[in-house]
């Protein structure tokens, strides 16, 4: 599904403010796995995922989608196969717009053409779709989304993501944003999706008992590149401590920060 | 006289929709207005001039618009900078652009040939003249009206609104952002000239110098249209910035009218444009200082009852 090789992506290079954000970094995702990625501020998670969804351009190293290079594929390209959701649930939707012109749009994927295609039908289709929410949105079609609280406009950019139909999924720590009964929510929706769609799914989570509970694997980040990648059994064994342990041993040190932001 | 205004007021609301689509839909800061709306006009009066007829004047006037939009989001897309300046580049080559258009003069008198403005008394010959000419604009501001809220309900109108209110989101659909911001800009520049055109034939002559300060005139009237009503529908908020430029239009006619009484010239009407636009932001502001310190006393006293509640209630138990 997914093939990275030898990637590196370096910020400013050759000035003074100069950083490697990941170096030489491989990874094989196979379709239909569901992989938790964590690792402490500045191990270079999201850029992982700005490198892979076409946000950025990688510096050295290949990218192949579905078998196909996309190394240099612009990010809307990218966008048909790859579905992103980020922390910040204003970026998923247009507050301007109404529900339903929202969903609308992401309905088809790619340069629209000159045709009405919201109409009744579609609008019924929308509406049994909000319901899957439970959010009461069903109703609302025709609201502006600003009007929305966090949590309603994550969930609907959840069912916008999953409308345009992506093979894989980009989740960067899509819940942190929001209070934990609504994070539970858009949780519960996310794994139910990803369960009835086979989406092949990474996610970037801060939350330990969340990165050893949802997937079949599971990786470490620090500093640009994978330091542990466990896979179903050994997954599967995992705690909490164990896993704060493991990374202890590989690192030989400890820091009392990285262990702080590990064991939320 | 009436009509007169009304007549202005609607070839105007024809460039303020272009206004509204590039400042309000595409959240784009385009200044390229204050050229390409006399681009139209000089286009309009050249095929005029050259006997090319009215309807092809508008038709090349708009096109000519829309090329224009069109390099502007190309010069923002491409080199990356913000649309104000690309904007500003666009307008101050505009400016040569328009006098070469004009044959290197900056004015270029309609007199004595047919335009939209004399036919339509011919063609509505039941009515009155002035009345002739308004049924005329009526007509094609309408229709330009309708088109464009059929255009905002497609998917593509939809997805350069939702381009506007987030770009982001946009990217993540599948869409490139820079084909929607050059379509958005060539179809926001094609009314403006298209207006312009409009206005040439009008007046009987197109200037060179017709398009300054058109952007802030545009902004006042759509900041008065939305004094009239809210709404996110699209026909009514092109609907609200017809009236604005109606409203705006009438506004200065009279402070050319009765000014002169506090001696007003025409001159400073441009002043009293931008006194128009501070003053509307200014009780836009206030309004919503107004209902939120509103809803914060609401609040307090709810509050208040319901302390009162819980203390009959303790004191009953």
């Amino acid at each position: 599904m997914l093939n990275i090789e030898q990637m590196t992506k370096v910020f400013f290079p050759g000035t003074v403010n100069e950083k490697v954000a990941i170096e030489y970094l491989d990874l094989q995702v196979q379709e239909g796995d569901f992989i938790t990625i964590v690792g402490s501020n500045g191990s270079g998670k999201s850029t992982l995922f700005n490198l892979i969804g076409g946000t950025y351009e990688v510096t050295s190293g290949t990218i192949l989608l579905n078998g196909k290079d996309v190394t240099n594929a612009a990010e809307h390209r990218r966008a048909f196969t790859i579905g992103r959701i980020f922390q910040d649930p204003t970026v998923g939707t247009a507050a301007k717009m109404s529900i339903e012109d929202n969903m609308i749009t992401a309905y088809t994927k790619g340069l629209k053409g000159l045709k009405v295609s919201l109409n009744a039908a579609k609008r019924a289709l929308f509406k049994e779709e909000l319901a899957k929410l439970s959010m009461g949105l069903e109703h609302r079609l025709k609201d502006n989304v600003g009007l929305l609280s966090g949590g309603q406009r994550q969930a609907l950019t959840l069912l916008m993501t999953v409308l345009s139909r992506p093979k894989m999924l980009l989740l960067d720590e899509h819940t942190a944003a929001l209070d934990p009964r609504n994070a539970q929510i858009v949780m519960d929706l996310t794994t139910a999706f990803i369960n009835e769609l086979n989406l092949t799914t990474l996610m970037i989570t801060h939350n330990m008992q969340h990165a050893i509970d949802f997937g079949n694997r599971l990786i470490m980040m620090d500093e640009g590149n994978i330091i542990l990648d466990l896979k179903e059994q050994e997954k599967k064994s995992l705690t909490v401590p164990k896993l704060v342990q493991m990374f202890k041993d590989i690192k030989k040190q400890e820091y009392a920060s990285d262990e702080a932001l590990l064991t939320m | 006289m009436l009509e007169g205004i009304f007549v202005d007021g609607l070839i105007f609301s024809i460039m303020v929709i272009g206004v509204l689509i590039s400042y309000r839909i595409l959240d784009f800061a385009d200044l390229t207005c204050d050229g390409s709306f006399a681009t139209g006009a000089a286009v309009a009066a050249m095929v005029i001039v050259n006997g090319g007829g009215s309807g092809t004047a508008l038709v090349l006037a708009a096109i000519s618009g829309a090329i224009a939009g069109a390099i502007t989001a190309t010069i923002h897309n491409e080199l990356k900078i913000p649309g104000l300046l690309a904007g500003i580049l666009t307008m101050t080559m505009l400016y040569s652009i328009n006098i070469r258009i004009l044959g290197g003069r900056a004015n270029v008198p309609l007199l004595r040939i047919d335009t939209l403005y004399t036919q339509f008394p011919r063609f509505f010959s039941f009515f009155s003249t002035s009345w002739a000419l308004l049924v005329g604009t009526l007509l094609i501001a309408f229709i330009i009206k309708e088109l464009i809220d059929i255009f905002f309900r497609t998917d593509l109108g939809i997805s350069i609104g939702a381009m506007g209110s987030n770009e982001q989101m946009i990217i993540s659909m599948g869409a490139n952002p820079k084909t929607l911001k050059i379509i958005g800009m060539a179809l926001s520049n094609a009314l403006i000239a298209l207006s312009g055109g409009l206005l040439a034939q009008y007046q009987g002559f197109a200037d060179a110098n017709l398009g300054q300060g058109m952007v802030v005139q545009g902004l006042a009237a759509i900041m008065i249209g939305e004094f009239l009503f809210d709404s996110n529908k699209i026909s009514l908020i092109t609907l609200r910035v017809m009236l604005g430029a109606i409203i705006y239009k009438a506004l200065m006619f009279f402070g050319r009218y009765y000014g002169y009484y506090i001696n007003l010239t025409p001159s400073d009407l441009k002043l009293l444009t931008g006194v128009l636009v501070i003053i509307s932001l200014i009780i836009a502001q206030t309004r919503s200082a107004a209902s939120s310190a509103d809803a914060r006393k609401k609040a307090l006293r709810r509050n208040k009852e319901r302390r009162e509640h819980q203390k009959e209630d303790q004191q009953h138990a």
